[in-house]
């Protein structure tokens, strides 16, 4: 037995209900009946819509890992690896629209909804013509179009569909270690898929080399700039706040003050906000957008965050400090990509990230180490 | 075994399980559903309510309801089954009728699901006029829908109606103003109450 959505076959997932036997491995995206025949979406895609404009050059580099992906994918899928801000999103923007000029189905997939949202209207600017749908938690109406960008959760509404699927961080939650999503992601697509990361693990690696992939990297940004790599502070529990408010009175930039839990985003809020220009973001706040927003425009000098603003979101002239309290919380790909969040402005890609620890951690070292190399093959270049 | 909702392997079981049999759900999930019992009016029928109606809840809910996940259907009256039953005895149970269309994808009853285990004998003949959803409506919208419910059966002694969520009311009132009439003494039973937040 197996499931034709997850592949699941463990039968300890399967039940008996009064429809008949289905998988309750993937239960959270509705049923599915073991005996169900999955259709695939059916819509046209104009073909006019492929014309593409970016509004900047690519670097030469930029442009040979392009040409590459582009050579590459019609015969295997890909993995490709760049650092944080090494412009991901453009380098495939000349294979999907290779691929909708012949007419076929591409969706773009990414974790989070923020981001979808961001994406919608960096694609809207790029591809002028196309009908570009956005599908995330909320905003599920629209099926069809050109070009889809959604959720990795949504991909459970397409099956076999996708002649190029995109799927934009791999590495990150929810996609790291759940197969059952991976494998849905997987069954939305009936060519090949560009799997792109900031940080290469030997688990992912595993996952996708069931199938034939390639693997190819790009470790510098447009600028040609070193990455910045953060310093780390190893302190005792108590010394982490007097030595974080040391460091925001010496701030001149805005700065990101990334923290483990949400309860410690309140607290510290509340306590800071006597103090310093500060505002605030979690997942579940009602008000979130709108501090990010107003944190964007320059209103406010500090912002506190969990993990919703690690990755996706691009700020400029920005410094960023981590406060890594409890264990087990921020892993090597989300350092990676927290300190990525600093210097993304081309014409100044300078900045500092701080990692302020409570413990040891294999985590922060292998971060350092990951970017330590990144810079090291660009110095080779020079 | 694992657990049903979040698939964690069961490895402790709590004293009450020597009581009311195997659980099938891990001690973190079950005491994530948050019990407060309360007992209330609604018009002049005393209706009762088990659980809060937070997001874990209505995540384990929306599993079953909207899911279809059948294999849901003893978790939530695990706690409070042997009370019901002996509080309840000698009552006919209502099911507050859902829509067809929904009973059709789903494949099965939803109430009828969670509450057949008690073992009492159901009372027939309640329909709703049209077919109406009342998620996404407001109270003022849903109080109209009171009217919608019309029963047609014999006389019959106590009654119990049953319902998965207690937000406005509105449905317990159309069913007890339907239902009313015909019998001598009617109460009514939710498993989780919405709090204004």
């Amino acid at each position: 037995m197996r499931c034709p959505r997850c592949n699941n076959t463990d039968e300890r997932y399967f039940y008996k209900g009064s429809k008949g036997i289905y998988c309750r491995k993937c239960i959270r995206f509705k049923r599915t009946m073991l005996m169900e025949e999955l259709e695939s979406e059916d819509y046209e895609v104009n073909k006019e819509a492929s014309e593409f404009e970016l509004n900047f050059r690519l670097t030469e580099k930029q442009k040979e890992v392009s040409n590459r992906v582009n050579e590459t994918i019609d015969n295997r899928n890909v993995l490709l690896h760049c650092v944080c801000g090494a412009g991901k999103t453009e380098l495939v923007v000349e294979t999907i629209s290779r691929y909708l000029k012949d007419g076929k189905k591409v969706c773009y997939a990414i974790s989070r909804k923020e981001v979808v949202k961001d994406l919608f209207y960096r694609f809207r600017k790029i591809f002028k013509d196309a009908k570009i749908v956005a599908l995330y938690g909320g905003h599920v109406k629209e099926k069809s179009g050109d070009l889809i960008i959604c959720t990795t959760h949504q991909l459970y509404r397409y099956y076999k569909t996708f002649d190029l699927l995109v799927l934009d961080e791999v590495d990150a939650f929810p996609l790291k270690g759940n197969e059952t999503l991976l494998n849905i992601a997987k069954n939305s697509c009936k060519g090949h898929i560009i799997y792109s990361t900031a940080t290469v693990d030997d688990l992912l690696r595993k996952e996708i080399a069931k199938e034939d992939y390639e693997e190819i990297e790009l470790l510098f940004r447009p600028g040609m700039k070193p990455i910045i790599v953060p310093d780390v502070y190893y302190l005792p529990k108590f010394l982490i706040y007097p030595v974080l408010v040391v460091l925001m009175k010496k701030e001149k930039n805005r700065c990101i003050i990334f923290v483990p839990s949400k309860k410690m985003c309140r607290y510290l809020y509340l306590v800071l906000k006597n103090f310093f220009d500060v505002t605030y973001a979690y997942s579940d706040l009602e008000e979130r957008d709108g501090n990010i927003e107003s944190f964007r425009r320059g209103e406010h000098q500090y912002i506190i965050s969990t993990s919703v603003l690690e990755r996706g979101v691009t700020f400029l002239d920005i410094d960023v400090i981590i406060i890594d309290s409890i264990k087990g919380v921020f892993d090597e790909s989300s350092l990676v990509q927290m300190t990525g969040r600093v210097g993304r402005n081309f014409k100044n890609p300078y900045g500092k990230a701080i990692i302020l620890s409570s413990h040891f951690s294999k985590d922060i070292s292998a971060c350092r180490k990951s970017l330590e190399r990144a810079n090291y093959e660009l110095s080779l270049l020079r | 075994m694992n657990c049903l909702y979040c698939d964690e392997e069961i490895k402790k079981i709590r004293f009450a399980a020597l009581l009311n049999g195997e659980d099938k759900l891990c001690i973190k999930c079950r005491e994530g559903m948050i019990k407060r019992h309360e007992k209330f009016l609604v018009e002049d029928m005393e209706v009762e309510t088990f659980y809060d109606y937070d997001s874990f809840f209505r995540s384990l809910l929306l599993q079953y309801k909207e899911c279809y996940d059948e294999a849901l259907k003893d978790v939530f009256l695990y706690e409070i089954k042997d009370y019901l039953k002996f509080r309840y005895r000698g009552y006919r149970i209502l099911y507050v009728p859902s829509t067809k269309r929904k009973n059709e994808e789903r494949g099965f009853e939803h109430l009828r699901g969670i509450f057949s285990d008690l073992g009492m004998e159901e009372v027939k003949g309640l329909a709703m006029k049209n077919e109406l959803v009342q998620e996404g409506r407001n109270r003022k919208e849903r109080e109209e829908m009171t009217i919608n419910y019309i029963y047609n059966g014999n006389m019959i002694d106590k009654v119990l109606i049953v319902d998965d969520v207690f937000t406005t009311g509105s449905s317990l009132k159309g069913v007890y103003s339907a239902i009313k009439p015909f019998t001598k003494r009617v109460k009514a039973v939710c498993l989780s109450k919405k709090t204004l937040a």
